[in-house]
C-alpha cells in the first residue's frame, strides 16, 4: 500500500497519543518509520479531539537587508513544527486526557503524538514529538464542557511516513 | 469517547417526568388529539433532533452530548386551562437539572423551554400552547 491518493475529507484525520504517564518518545528516525508510528496510531491512544487544528512545519525566513541595496533579501531556514491548540470533549476520566492535563502540569514530558489521515485503505501518518503547554476547561452552558490543550513540538523532531 | 445515546429511553422517560410533573393532566406521546376531549385540558409531546455531533478521525466513539428537544403541546377547553398548564409546565422545568423519570431515568443537566405560541382551533375547540424543551443530556 502507498499514500492516500485521494483528497481526503477533513474529517479523516485522528490524532493519537503514547500511552502511560513517563514515556519514552521516539527516536527522530522512528517518526518516520511507519512500524513504530502504526504502533502508537491505535483506539486505545486516541485523543478524542473535535478537530485537528493545522499541522506540520510553520514558516520561518531569515530577513536580510543591506544598506542602500533595492531590496531586502528572505531566506527560508528550517522551520519549526507548528504548535497545535487542540479542542476535546472533556470528559474528566477519560485516560488519554488525564495524560494531557498532567504533561501540562509537568511541563518537561517529551511524549510522542501521531495524526493519521486514512481513504479507507491507505494510511499517511505524521508523528512528532512534543509537551503539553496549556490544559483549560471551557465550560460555556450551550454545548458539552470542552477540553483546551496546546501541544508545543520539540525541533527537528517529527517525521512523515504511511503503510506503505 | 462517549457512547450513542438510545432514544427510546428518550421517550420513557420524558413521558414519565411529564407525567410526573402535570399529575392528573393526561399526557400523551403523539395520540391523536382530534379524538381528545378532556375538558380540563391535555399534553401531548413529541420528540426531534436527538444528535450528538460527531469529532474527527474514523472511530465512532468520538462524540459531543446531546441536546434533543421535545415539543409539548397543550390543549385545553379555556384559555385559562391551557395557560396554567403551561405554567406548570415552566415553573417545574425550565432550569430544570435532576432526573427524568425517577430513580431509574435518566440524569438531565439542564432543561431549557421556550414557550413557543399560543393558538386556538375552532374545528376542534380547543386552545392551543407549544413549547419545545431542549434537555442537555451528558454521555
Amino acid at each position: 500500500m502507498a499514500l492516500p491518493n485521494k483528497v481526503l475529507p477533513g474529517f479523516s484525520a485522528a490524532l493519537y497519543c503514547q500511552p502511560t504517564s513517563s514515556p519514552t518518545p521516539l527516536t527522530t528516525s522512528a517518526l518516520s518509520t511507519v512500524a513504530s508510528v502504526a504502533a502508537i496510531a491505535v483506539s486505545g491512544n486516541l485523543l478524542p479531539v473535535e478537530a485537528i487544528p493545522a499541522f506540520g512545519q510553520d514558516d520561518a525566513v531569515a530577513s536580510f537587508a543591506i544598506a542602500g541595496s533595492r531590496q531586502s533579501d528572505k531566506i527560508p531556514v528550517q522551520a519549526a513544527p507548528t504548535s497545535m491548540t487542540i479542542t476535546a470533549a472533556w470528559n474528566p476520566a477519560d485516560s488519554q486526557l488525564l495524560l494531557m492535563r498532567e504533561d501540562a502540569k509537568s511541563g518537561v514530558i517529551d511524549r510522542t503524538f501521531v495524526i493519521s489521515a486514512t481513504d479507507g485503505t491507505n494510511i499517511v501518518y505524521y508523528a512528532f514529538n512534543g509537551r503539553v503547554g496549556e490544559f483549560k476547561i471551557d465550560s460555556a452552558p450551550g454545548a458539552e464542557a470542552k477540553c483546551i490543550f496546546s501541544v508545543h513540538p520539540r525541533g527537528n523532531q517529527y517525521g512523515w511516513s504511511n503503510n506503505a | 469517547m462517549t457512547t450513542q445515546q438510545n432514544p427510546t429511553r428518550y421517550v420513557e422517560v420524558i413521558q414519565a417526568q411529564l407525567q410526573s410533573v402535570l399529575g392528573n393532566i393526561p399526557v400523551y406521546a403523539l395520540m391523536n388529539r382530534n379524538y381528545a376531549t378532556e375538558g380540563s385540558g391535555f399534553v401531548t409531546w413529541q420528540l426531534r433532533n436527538v444528535h450528538q455531533p460527531v469529532y474527527t478521525g474514523t472511530t465512532q466513539s468520538v462524540k459531543g452530548i446531546d441536546r434533543p428537544t421535545f415539543q409539548i403541546s397543550v390543549f385545553a377547553q379555556r384559555a385559562n386551562a391551557a395557560l396554567t398548564i403551561s405554567n406548570t409546565i415552566l415553573q417545574s422545568l425550565h432550569g430544570y437539572s435532576g432526573m427524568y423519570g425517577g430513580s431509574g431515568g435518566i440524569y438531565v443537566a439542564k432543561t431549557d423551554i421556550l414557550w413557543l405560541y399560543n393558538s386556538y382551533d375552532d374545528k376542534l375547540g380547543l386552545y392551543q400552547i407549544f413549547l419545545d424543551a431542549t434537555i442537555d443530556i451528558p454521555t
